[in-house]
């Protein structure tokens, strides 16, 4: 497990949720976000949450949490994305990089059998937000990434070899183009870009993930 | 490239401010205390608060000073990451040459760290005759240069530096340094498994 450095993007200001404070840090059935998935990540020793909108509260809420995660800056959130994030937080890192968004919860036992895997895969899910990133899969592959069609959405959870990764600033799903075709992984999660988003995970944790 | 670390002194490497905890003895900790928090937090320039900080302590003995900050505890995993990485680690301190050299002895560093100077006579600080500006320490280096502390008078310096580690585990990080660091850390071990990556690569 420790061969994985996980990385968090919570730089990000998430404005289609309004409210004043990074998504990461919106409370879900009386949890902030970002610790859920900490929660998932105890056995991680090297995990790092990148942060730039409302760094410092960020901070203090991971900090209760567990003192040893290490922070990385963007400090250019806002004209940058979260691929720029990820480029920042895999300098130095483990033989992996598992990528996670600050805004998504994933089903505790999928986040398990995610960190025993040790080859390079994409995570997807069935297709539920308004404007999803989709992959196109053939022979159990992720082929493409695309705005207009393919069988399932991409969750912005992936797993890859650090060494393969080239650096980025726009978005994630741009870092892993170059290596495709590779496996895909379904996951089952949330994630929460609206209020609409927030109502149904809110719902999704409260009824045991189901 | 080759890396060069260059690390603050109080609250990085020790466990606690340096001075505060000499003016204990000399019962001037609240007023020596708020003189260095307003510094760290930036509310004060670091040189007008030093010199009427070493003012205080000035009829202090020398070698009593020094002898009491050799003792003064220190986050243990740094002090073996700098034994173990002597050739390319340097402290970085504001503090007195003349009150700092035993302690520099004691972590192993007594040829690698840049500091404020003093002249003294009679065992009695007669002058500061150099306060040093952290940043100018990153120009003396052609190297890659990794800078870590927790203070806003280690601004400049991380600022300046290639890649600037604002370390919490000692006390909160001044809010301007997290304007301008990498990154932030705040366990000592996790700090120094860090920079030992930093080296590996
Ligand atoms: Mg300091």
């Amino acid at each position: 497990m420790n061969n994985k450095t996980v990385i968090i993007s919570c730089a990000g200001i998430g404005s289609r949720l309004g409210r004043n404070m990074p998504k990461a840090l919106v409370p879900v059935d009386g949890k902030p976000m970002i610790i859920r998935t900490l929660e998932l990540l105890d056995n991680v020793n090297d995990v790092r949450v990148v942060v730039g909108y409302q760094a410092e509260k960020v901070i203090e809420v991971v900090n209760s949490y567990r003192r040893d995660v290490t922070f990385v800056f963007n400090h250019d959130y806002l004209n940058n994305g979260t691929g720029a994030s990820v480029s920042l937080a895999m300098q130095y890192a483990k033989e992996f990089i598992l990528t996670i968004d600050g805004d998504i919860i994933i089903h505790p036992s999928d986040m398990e059998e995610i960190l025993k895997m040790n080859t390079e895969f994409v995570g997807v899910c069935e297709i539920g937000t308004d404007n999803p990133v989709l992959t196109k899969v053939k022979d159990n592959k992720v082929i493409a990434f695309s705005r207009e069609k393919g069988e399932f959405e991409w969750t912005g959870v992936t797993l890859l070899k650090t060494k393969r990764v080239n650096k980025t600033e726009g978005h994630v799903y741009f870092m892993i183009e170059p290596l495709l075709p590779l496996d895909y992984k379904l996951i089952r999660l949330k994630e929460i870009d609206t209020p609409n988003d927030y109502e149904m995970a809110l719902k999704w944790v409260k009824n045991n993930y189901r | 490239m080759k890396k060069i670390f260059l690390f603050d002194l109080d609250s990085t490497i020790t466990k606690e401010e340096i001075l505060p905890s000499i003016s204990k003895s000399i019962n001037k900790e609240d007023e020596m205390r708020k003189l260095t928090e307003m510094t760290m937090m930036g509310e004060i320039s670091f040189e007008e608060s030093f010199k009427s900080r070493v003012d205080m302590l000035k009829d202090i003995p020398v070698s009593e000073v020094a002898e009491k900050i050799s003792n003064i505890s220190l986050n243990q995993e740094l002090v073996k990451f700098l034994n173990k990485h002597k050739d390319i680690c340097y402290i970085v301190t504001g503090n007195l040459d003349v009150w700092i050299d035993k302690l520099m002895k004691k972590i192993g560093m007594e040829n690698n760290y840049f500091c404020s100077k003093a002249s003294v006579s009679n065992n009695k600080i007669t002058k500061i005759s150099k306060i040093l500006q952290k940043d100018e320490v990153v120009a003396k280096f052609k190297d890659y240069i990794v800078a870590i502390g927790d203070g806003s008078n280690d601004y400049k310096l991380l600022e300046k530096a290639n890649l600037g580690v604002a370390f919490g585990g000692v006390r909160n990080i001044a809010p301007s340094l997290l304007e301008v660091c990498d990154y932030a850390i705040y366990d000592e071990k996790r700090l120094a498994e860090f920079l030992e990556r930093l080296i590996e690569e």
